[in-house]
């Protein structure tokens, strides 16, 4: 494939596209036997890219697809602007979405896959040529779907979610099969969005492919609500000072002694340190007459926090 | 290119009604399928007619010959031989949406089901009309170019434009109830088998054999609306009872097809 055509989105909206809030009460999916979704409360703010994230599995697709209305929740509710999506006329023109199961029939050019889906949602035709400009595939307009590489079919997907000019946009796992290329012209593609007012909600099952991008995170796990934040507060938990003395105790004595600090011992017998800076923890061993081996920053590592967070892969 | 600026074209609704009609025909024109299967109109039909003027008299099967006006109705039912593809067609244009699991962009633009069961249902009542047409001139030319090499009766005008009627009647309402099988099958090497099978062999055997029940059948109805006579003078439902029948069984299946769809989780 190529990447000829690396347009900025430039300005997409024509004006009437403002964003509105994305709302998920108590929404519970049970498959036969299977809870996909568990009593899954969150909210979605128009204006910033909410990262909506958590392994495999843990319901992400089923959510998006109760918030599509082509699931119906066993109970409680997803909502667009506070209306259910079979409530918004003509849909594609205020959500536009992208999933990771829909198809393409692999002898039907992409132009013509647009043009298909602009006509049932009462879009202008003339939209499937101006989104293949804005995703980059005009030059693949006319060319059969069953060519395209993985990373094309993601623009045609996306190009598709743009065919309304929609205020919102849902996107599960738009990242996936990107080239790194690809990912960066995605990530300023739906800041660019989400500058513009509209509501942008990307899942993810990794966490590092979005944290570039996202300003909020949902995390879920096994159906459940793990954390809804901005993404800086886990920035935050994240980082800390690590330190390594051999005289542990009396060094976690005396930076305990300052108020709002915390000290945990690692493992591998090193501590590591929230509430204080390397400069505080230095001055404090200082003043301990206690010996350092070691003292840095933490490296912020929010994919740990992420697999914490999300009980790990395993357990 | 460049970049790209303002949309030139805002995304304004386009309010008339006919716009999943025209999604879905969209969808039939944009593969090559339907021409394949026109092809297929057209080479089944000209066997059909090629058939029934040169075969050799089958012994044990009494079938109406050229010199009778039955014999020559049924020559130009050959003409209607187009709902079997209508049908097949039909299906797949179901189960290949749900094979490729492209429905779910169409289920986005339009969350109402009955909708686009019944935007699809309509968009092939057109394909299966347009099918039945080709069949006719086809089935039609090739009859009036061959007959004059047989012995054969004239046939009444009217006879000739209602069987032309009913070809391209049947062909859509097969097309119709492809679409419904398609929908409640929805495995397409399943709903394609048992469509052959139902079509070609089961029905053809009771239609023929057991007549008294054929003829309720929907092959056996749309032998009555294309005046067939069968094997010893058989005589199938009157063309608006054929008709009736016909639209009986579309009716039912596209409700429940459509009832079906209605509540469904689309994974």
């Amino acid at each position: 494939m190529t990447h000829t055509a690396h347009t900025m989105p430039g300005a997409i909206a024509s004006g009437g596209s403002v964003g509105q809030p994305i709302e998920v009460a108590a929404l519970t999916k049970r498959f036969g036997n299977v809870l996909a979704v568990d009593d899954l409360s969150f909210a979605v703010a128009p204006g910033r890219v909410t990262g909506f994230l958590g392994p495999n599995g843990a319901g992400k697709t089923t959510t998006l697809r109760c918030l599509l209305g082509l699931v119906a929740p066993t109970s409680g509710t997803a909502t667009i602007g506070g209306r259910r999506y079979d409530h918004i006329g003509t849909p594609i023109r205020t959500v536009g979405s992208a999933l990771e199961a829909t198809g393409f029939h692999p002898g039907r050019s992409a132009v013509n896959h647009l043009r298909i889906v602009a006509r049932a949602g009462g879009v202008d035709e003339r939209r499937a040529d101006e989104t293949l400009g804005l995703v980059g595939l005009s030059e693949s307009a006319g060319r059969s779907v069953g060519g395209f590489s993985l990373g094309m079919r993601q623009r045609l997907q996306l190009a598709a979610a743009l065919l309304g000019d929609p205020g919102v946009l849902v996107l599960d796992e738009p990242a996936n099969g990107l080239d790194p290329e690809g990912i960066a012209w995605l990530r300023a593609f739906l800041r660019h969005l989400a500058s513009e007012g509209r509501t942008v909600l990307v899942s993810s099952h990794v966490l590092s492919e979005v944290e570039q991008t996202v300003d909020d995170v949902v995390i879920i796990a096994r159906g459940h609500l793990v954390r809804a934040c901005p993404l800086t507060d886990l920035t935050e938990a994240s980082h800390g000072v690590v330190v390594r003395t051999p005289q542990t105790d009396q060094l976690t004595a005396a930076l305990t002694a300052a108020p709002g600090v915390t000290v945990v011992t690692q493992s591998d017998g090193s501590l590591v340190v929230h509430g204080a800076d390397p400069a505080a923890v230095g001055r404090a061993a200082l003043t301990a007459q206690v010996e350092l081996h070691e003292l840095r920053a933490a490296t912020s590592d929010l994919e740990q926090v992420f697999l914490s967070l999300t009980g790990g892969a395993t357990s | 290119m460049s970049t790209v600026s303002a949309p030139t074209t805002p995304a304004s609704p386009v309010a008339h009604r006919p716009r999943l009609v025209s999604s879905e025909l969209l969808k039939v024109t944009s593969t090559k399928m339907w021409l394949g299967m026109l092809v297929g109109v057209v080479i089944f039909i000209a066997i059909g007619i090629v058939a029934s003027i040169f075969a050799p008299e089958q012994p044990g099967l009494a079938q109406p010959r050229l010199t009778t006006p039955e014999g020559m109705r049924n020559l130009f039912a050959n003409a209607g031989g187009a709902y079997v593809f209508a049908i097949i067609i039909g299906a797949l244009g179901m189960t290949q949406e749900l094979r490729h699991q492209t429905l779910t962009s169409t289920l986005l633009a339009e969350p109402h089901r009955n909708k686009v069961t019944g935007a699809k249902m309509a968009a092939y009542v057109v394909v299966g009309a347009f099918y039945g047409l080709v069949g006719v001139v086809v089935g039609y030319a090739l009859a009036f170019v061959l007959l004059p090499l047989k012995d054969h009766t004239a046939v009444p005008g009217t006879a000739l434009w209602q069987i032309a009627g009913g070809a391209i009647l049947g062909s859509a309402l097969f097309a119709v109830l492809g679409v419904a099988v398609g929908t409640l099958v929805r495995n397409q090497i399943a709903a394609i088998l048992g469509i052959l099978v139902w079509v070609l062999l089961i029905e053809q055997l009771v239609v023929t054999f057991l007549p008294s029940v054929g003829k309720w059948l929907p092959g056996g109805a749309l032998a009555g609306v294309l005046q067939t006579t069968g094997a010893n003078g058989t005589t199938y439902l009157p063309v608006w009872g054929g008709a009736l029948v016909l639209l009986g069984y579309t009716a039912l299946f596209a409700t429940v097809a459509a009832l079906t769809t209605q509540r469904r989780d689309v994974t």
